[in-house]
């Protein structure tokens, strides 16, 4: 197993954590955000943080309740830079699909849209919602981020919110964005810094990485 | 990290209080997190 090195508040290198480890429990807590929407979490999903974020409130109203009630995001990935019409974009970690089909409705029926996702109940539920919305230009796949299902320069833009975060090797996803874009394509995503040190013990505790 | 990997024209969006509220919002608080949205262009 690779292991990535951090360096923490004490300016050591601190091992990343276990990557499948991580995995597992991310997974866990998505299923959780997927099935159960509606319970207490560490963050706040929904309608009331997409307003919160500064989603436009048109787009977010006109997505049905599957399609937002499990949105889990940390910001706008939109809010530097709407997409373009016709574009192709990979969301990565696209959960219950809520960035794809905001994505789906920029771009559109000319655009293409490839939500990629590792949790089984979020992918099942983003389908059921693109069949029942009728969107045949979006399309989510099974996937980690460190991998993703498509060509190289396939994309031109690439889009995830509060993904990269919960990944162990960052520049591993960084580096895998940058094969699936296009020379002069975008990545425009949204996620979470911390402005204070993190101890050297929560670096290597996944339950702190998961919430 | 982005600058090396082959992305430019990287620009950060403001800071959002995205765990204001929540459960979580005492260990944001500890480590002084927010949400950011992030644009860059693959050269």
């Amino acid at each position: 197993m690779e292991s990535r090195r951090h360096k923490g508040a004490g300016g050591q290198a601190v091992p990343a954590p276990d990557r499948e480890a991580l995995r597992s429990q991310v997974r866990e807590k998505y299923r959780e955000v997927a099935v159960d929407p509606h319970r207490t979490f560490h963050f706040q999903t929904g309608r009331p943080l997409a307003s919160r974020l500064g989603y436009e409130a048109d787009a977010v109203d006109s997505l049905p309740d599957p399609a937002v009630e499990s949105f889990a995001g940390v910001g706008n990935p939109f809010s530097l830079r709407r997409l373009a019409p016709g574009e192709r974009v990979v969301d990565v970690g696209s959960g219950a699909g809520f960035d794809s089909f905001i994505a789906a409705g920029q771009v559109g029926d000319q655009g293409r849209v490839l939500g990629v996702d590792m949790t089984a109940e979020m992918l099942d539920k983003s389908r059921r919602t693109a069949s029942a919305l009728g969107l045949d230009h979006v399309e989510f796949s099974e996937g980690y981020a460190e991998s993703l299902p498509t060509e190289d320069g396939w994309a031109d833009a690439v889009i995830s919110n509060g993904v990269i975060n919960l990944c162990a090797d960052k520049r591993a996803v960084f580096l895998e964005i940058h094969r699936v874009l296009r020379p002069g394509g975008v990545l425009q995503f949204a996620d979470i810094a911390n402005g204070n040190p993190v101890p050297d013990e929560a670096l290597r505790d996944v339950d702190l990485w998961t919430g | 990290m982005l600058e090396e990997i082959g992305f430019v024209d990287i620009r950060i969006g403001d800071a959002i209080d995205t765990f204001a509220g929540t459960v979580g919002e005492e260990k944001a608080r500890a480590y002084a997190v927010y949400g950011y949205a992030f644009l860059a262009r693959r050269q």
